[in-house]
Order: structure tokens, then sequence, then C-alpha cells
């Protein structure tokens, strides 16, 4: 018995194609689920070159193998595909119950690939599968999509994912919203979604999920729960859920304000975790969580599940906004249109700065809150200066100028951090697959919060490597991020869900055998040393308060760091895994192969000298 | 003695629903679970309700081959005795009996007095009546 199925849905829109596949059990064995399995099966006879928003791109929808089960905190649902964002590719996880459902269906992925002759959504339930035209649902809300779809199909307990105008549009940030607030946030899903015709993916499942050790798995989930502090109700992510690092970032001087100008938000407690437990109505856990970070809140007429951390720096001090309610109705606005608060945002806070400094007037400026609401609305239906906005920070910065102050790696706005008040995150932001990405590393909890100094680059190489190794097989073994689970009780887990023998050292080396296989895809494309870069900002300017104070984290120091990382995993000089650290790792033949085929143009990669040699 | 809901708390997690259902018939699915946690949605947020055996005897009433009786703190069902005909799912007034894929009538046996859902909810939502929290 185990989790995993060995069955893969296949997809072709524009044939109107779907069947079922076998799912080789080695790639379980070497990627396992969610993130890892993702990459793999998109890498499948995958021409990395193609448009991401041609018919040829994929979408890869991968659960966790233990998704389904009594595993908490199990129940996250992946999307992988090359990214019209950044040109990367790009996987997204989402919570709530519907990867849950994927698995009761029957399924351990699902590929997309074709366009859809007109808009459509596709549904999948144990008995059907079946791709179906909904011309009528176009320029919908994601919120109403939802609504709708259930109703028309009679069915209360579907659940959906669903893209609003903004994937329609085909803006490079649109995301995917599924049980309305919960997305499948960056990399712009959405407009790959709507490139193939596909406003929607609903789903429902009864089928049973079986475990290799039913017994033993209930044992070990219910002490490891009790252990990690899952079910404590004194857990700050329960109690307060993300917004609780407002305070904390506030502290340490690392908060956005005024798109990175400033570490510190002078009206930090009118949005801060107390503040918006303050206007809470209930809380919502994902399916089988025993934590439930979640938080509906309501303030006036505004309501959202939310608002997440992420979204409050960057719609609320990363454009100057101290209010809760105007922070609550751009995050509703932004999940029912379908774009990324962390890039609209973002977005939204390079044009403020850039009218502030009369580089070019975009018509909005730092605090205004209603017409940063009204360009979210705008940029999602390329209306008016809406069509600019939908450029992102790097796509404005490239007609007007402004680059330094432009917060994005590889395209990707950032998330809630300023590196400055935490070096290892500029590694983290830089060298992260998807681009300025906070969900590969988070060394800010060492560093910023905890005993390691924030203002070195010292050994930070190693730290960041370490950490998104470990992330990686966090994220492809199938567990959120707020269950501070070691790697050994993650192999535990899953010797007694999927099966196999998984030690730490296996799970260990299975999240970098995953990161190597992201950084493959990257090469190929093109990427290497000079896109892993940070915006000019973070290396000339100082932040005036807080600890980073005094502390310039400069270019040279930066770059020095970066050798030492690529060092530390065994990569070259530009950045590009060598192919004897690939062979290391266990990655097939087939794909190194392809590898070193796209690659050897620009000499194959080797290392010139050892990390020892390098940290000396 | 039928299971006791502070609803309040609930997050919707349908921990109690994989736990009822791995003890029961060591798989999991949350459609199998004796008891139900069901979402519905609104402009105000999440409203949950709970669907479970109150063990008010109706099943036992309508059941024209006796194979449900109740031991006076849940009901038993006589899986020799069901004919599957599915009176007791009708006849359920929180539409929380089914029938499984033997056609046999599945009914919250209280997991013999000791219920699994208890030890798993994370947030203490479910108790037995009149006895207060087990855990």
């Amino acid at each position: 018995m185990s989790s995993f199925f060995g069955k893969m849905l296949v997809v072709d829109l524009t044939r109107g194609i779907i069947e079922d596949k076998i799912l080789p059990r080695e790639w379980v064995d070497l990627y396992t689920g969610q993130k890892g399995l993702g990459s793999r099966i998109l890498m499948e006879d995958f021409d990395v070159d193609i448009d991401p928003l041609s018919p040829e791109n994929k979408i890869v929808l991968t659960p966790g193998i233990m998704t389904g089960t009594i595993v908490s905190c199990s129940a996250k649902l992946s999307m992988t595909t090359k990214s019209p964002q950044t040109g990367t590719i790009s996987d997204g996880s989402v919570g709530g119950h519907i990867g849950a459902e994927l698995k009761y269906a029957g399924y351990d992925a699902v590929m997309i690939s074709g366009k859809a002759a007109e808009l459509s959504y596709l549904h999948i339930d144990p008995d059907n599968k079946e791709i179906i035209a909904i011309p009528e649902f176009k320029g919908l809300g994601t919120f109403d999509t939802e609504d709708d779809l259930k109703k028309l199909r009679g069915d209360d307990k579907l659940k959906v994912l669903a893209i609003g105008p903004a994937g329609e549009n085909l803006i490079p940030f649109s995301c995917v919203s599924s049980e309305r607030y919960r997305q499948l946030g960056r990399g712009g899903m959405g407009a790959v979604m709507g490139s193939k015709n596909l406003k929607a993916i609903s789903i429902r499942g009864w089928l049973d999920v079986a475990v290799a050790d039913i017994r033993k798995c209930m044992d070990i989930s219910m002490a490891a729960h009790i252990k990690d502090a899952v079910i404590d109700p004194e857990n700050e992510i329960f109690t307060h859920g993300t917004s609780i690092l407002v305070d904390y970032s506030q502290e340490s001087g690392l908060l956005p304000t005024e798109n990175f100008s400033k570490g510190r938000f002078p009206e930090y407690k009118n949005i801060n975790g107390e503040s918006f437990k303050a206007v809470r109505l209930n809380k919502k856990a994902c399916f089988s969580c025993g934590i439930a970070c979640g938080n509906y809140v309501k303030d006036g007429k505004a309501v959202v599940e939310g608002p997440e951390y992420e979204t409050i720096a960057l719609c609320g001090s990363s454009i100057g906004v101290g209010n809760r309610a105007d922070i609550i109705r751009m995050n509703a606005v932004c999940d029912d249109l379908g774009i990324d608060t962390i890039s609209a945002g973002g977005t939204i806070a390079f044009m403020m700065e850039a009218t502030e400094k009369g580089i070019h007037d975009f018509g909005i400026r730092f605090g205004d809150a209603d017409k940063a609401l009204q360009y979210m609305d705008d940029l999602s239906h390329l209306r008016g200066i809406g069509k600019e906005a939908s450029r992102g920070s790097k796509g404005l910065a490239e007609i007007y100028g402004g680059d330094h102050f432009a917060i994005n790696v590889k395209g990707m706005e950032l998330p809630g951090y300023d590196p400055r008040g935490s070096w290892g995150m500029g590694i983290a932001y830089a060298s992260a697959p998807r681009g300025g990405c906070h969900m590969s590393a988070y060394p800010i909890a060492e560093e910023a919060w905890g005993t390691v100094d924030p203002f070195t680059f010292d050994g930070k190489g190693k730290l960041v490597a370490d950490m998104q190794n470990s992330q990686f097989a966090k994220f492809s073994m199938g567990v959120c991020d707020f269950w501070p689970i070691e790697d050994k009780t993650i192999g535990e887990l899953y010797e007694v869900t999927v099966g196999g023998e998984w030690s730490a050292e296996k799970v260990y080396l299975t999240g970098e055998r995953i990161f190597n296989l992201q950084r493959m895809f990257n090469v190929m494309v093109g990427f290497e040393r000079r896109e892993d870069t940070l915006p000019g900002r973070f290396h000339k300017e100082i932040l005036k308060e807080g600890p980073p104070k005094d502390h310039l984290m400069t270019k040279t120091a930066f770059d020095k760091a970066m050798t030492e990382y690529y060092t530390y995993r065994g990569w070259d000089e530009k950045g590009r895994p060598t192919i004897e650290k690939l062979r290391s790792l266990g990655i097939e033949e087939k794909l190194i192969e392809a590898y070193a085929e796209k690659v050897k143009l620009n000499g194959i990669p080797t290392m010139n000298k050892t990390y020892a040699e390098i940290i000396k | 003695m039928p299971l006791k809901f502070k609803l309040s708390n609930c997050t919707g997690c349908k921990l109690c629903q994989l736990a009822c259902s791995a003890v029961h018939d060591q798989v999991f699915n949350p459609e199998k679970a004796r008891l139900k946690m069901i979402h519905e949605y609104n402009s105000k947020g999440i409203k949950i309700r709970s669907s479970y055996c109150t063990h008010c005897g109706q099943c036992e009433e309508v059941c024209p081959e006796e194979a449900i009786k109740s031991n006076g703190r849940w009901m038993e069902v006589d899986h020799d005795l069901c004919v599957g005909c599915e009176l007791c799912v009708s006849a359920c007034p929180k539409k929380i009996i089914y029938m499984d894929s033997n056609e046999k009538s599945i009914i919250c046996d209280l997991c013999n007095g000791d219920p699994e859902c208890i030890k798993w909810c994370p947030k203490d939502v479910i108790t037995l009546r009149g006895k207060g929290a087990s855990k």
C-alpha cells in the first residue's frame, strides 16, 4: 500500500484529449511530490525555449504525496510551469482543500498543454473528466467564477482553481485563486491558464487514500503534531497568523516602507497582528492542518481571508498605506481580479516613487490607497494607465529609468523583507529559481530573529544553500512552511505513507537534487550569474533606522558571497551546475545529457576552485 | 451519549473525518466518516456546520430487519441482518447514515465509547455529551 497511486491525468486542450497515464515510480523516488515531481514532469520532452504563453507551455498540478492523509499541513497543491513573468521555471503552491480533492479524485498529477478553442474549464472527478466551453464566464472575477461553477455543476463541494480578468488578459503577475482567498500567487500562473483559454479547473473526489502503514502513520503523526507544537494553542501562526511578522520586521528595521526606501513604518501598529486580530471574524484551516493560520477579517464593509504578512507589507507599508480597511480591500480586490498582491503592490510602489522623484509622472503618490485600488483594477483590464502598470516594475524601469529602485529579481517583485536587514536573504532572493521569492530559504529566522549576525555575508552562502535544500525537500515531500519540521520527521512520515526508506540524509539530498533540477532548467533557458542580482538600491543606500543602520551591503561583498554560494553548491563561476555535481545527485542521465547539449556552446561548466579554497 | 460540538472553535480541517475513516476503514477518506463538518462560504467568511449521529433512534424505528439497535450509548448495526434497504438513510434527520460498498448501513459507533475524532481535533471542538472534554 502507498499513498502514491502512480497515476497522472494528461490533458491536451487543443485536441480535446484527456487520458490517464502511468507515472513512473522512479520519478517519485527521486523527486517525491509537489514541487519536485511537478518540475520533473514539466521537464519531460520539454523545449525550455518556448514562449511561456504559447500552447506548448505546460501546466503541471501535483499535490503532495502525503496529501489526503492525516499528516498535518500536508494538503498543498503545486502548479509548475514556465513563467511569463521571469522566463524561469516557476512553481507555486496553494493550500485550502483542493489538493486533497485531487488525491481523492485518484490522481498524483495533472499535466495540461495546448489551447482550448474558446474560454473553457476542465472538470476532474473519479467518473468524469471533461473540457467544457464557458464563454459566458469571460471577464468574471475569481469569486463569481467559483460560485457560478458550483451552481453550473450543482455541486457545493466542488473545489476550484480560477483566474480572473487579469489572467485572461495575460498580465505577467496574474495569479490563480482557490476558495476565494487562497492563491497560486507568484510568477504569472494566471496568465499561463489564460493563454490556454482555461478559465478554471474544478475538482471533486471521493476515492480512498491508503498508506504504507496506517497504524504507524497515526502514531507518528500524532506524536509529531504534539512535539512540533503544530496543535499548540499558543502557536503564533494560530493566534495571529502571518500578520504577527509586522512587529518582528518593524523591530528588525526590515519592513519594506515606501518602496524599500526605509525599513520602518511609523504607522505599523495600525496594520500589525494585533490590529487585524481585533477585527477577526473566525479562523480557518487548510485540509488536515492542525495549526489553522487562516483568518477571516472584516473592517467596515471590507472582508477577506487574510491579509497575509506579504500583502500587508507590499500593499501597506511599502506603498505608504497604514489603514487596515484599505489593505483588506486591496487584498480582496487583488484576489478577485486574480493578481499577485506582492507584485501588484511592488509595481505600484515603483510608480509612486518614480512620480515622487520626478522621473516619470504616473499620477500616484505614496499613501494614496484609493488610487492604488483603481490601478489594480485598471492593470487587470489593460485600461488607461493600467496598460503601463501591467508591465511590472522591471518593465516600467526599462522604459522610464529608475532601475535601481525597481525592486525585483528576474522580473519578480520582492516580498516583505528588506535584505539589508538580513543579508542572507539577499543571497536567497538572488538565487531562488523562480525570481524574487522568500520561499526558497528564510535565513531571516536565523539572522534578524535569531543569533546569526545579519550584517555579514560570512558563511551565508552555505547557510542559504543548506536551507534551500531542506525547504525544497519539505515543499516537494509536501509539508507547509508553517510546520517547522525536521528532515528526520518528514522522512519518518514518508516511510509510513508513501513507503520506502527515508533517512534525514536522503530527505536533504532529495531537496538538493530538486533545487539543482530547477537550476538546470534555468541555465538551459540562459540564466546564470549575471541574472542572480539584487536591485541597485540595496548596494548603494543605507537604511537609516533600527539594527541595519550604518551597514552598507556592498556589491563587492555580495558578489563574493555569490561565488561562495556557487562553489558550495558545486556550480561553476557562472552559477551553472557541473555535470559531476548533477551525476553525484543522481539526476537521470537523460536530463543531464540534454543539459550538457544545451549549455555546451558556452563551455561545459567546470569548477576551478573548491569550496574550502574559496572560504579561506 | 452523542458527540457535542463547539462549532465556534472549528477551523474546518477535517482531521476528525480523517481519523474516523482511518480507524473504521483503514483508509483516509472524509466521505466515509461517520461525522461530517460542512463548509459554507458566504460574504462574511466561512460557516461550518456539523452533521453527526444524535442517537435519536429514528433509524432503529424504521429498520424492518431489526438490524439497528441502541445499546443506550450508541446505535449498533448488525451487518448480518442488514439487507441494504436504505430506509435508515432516508430516515436520518442528520443525513449522516450511508451505505458502504457492501450495501450495509454505516452509523457512528462512538469508537466503542472512545471516539477517535475527539483525540484528533486540534481545537477541542468535539466532546462527549455529559462527559466534558475527554482530552
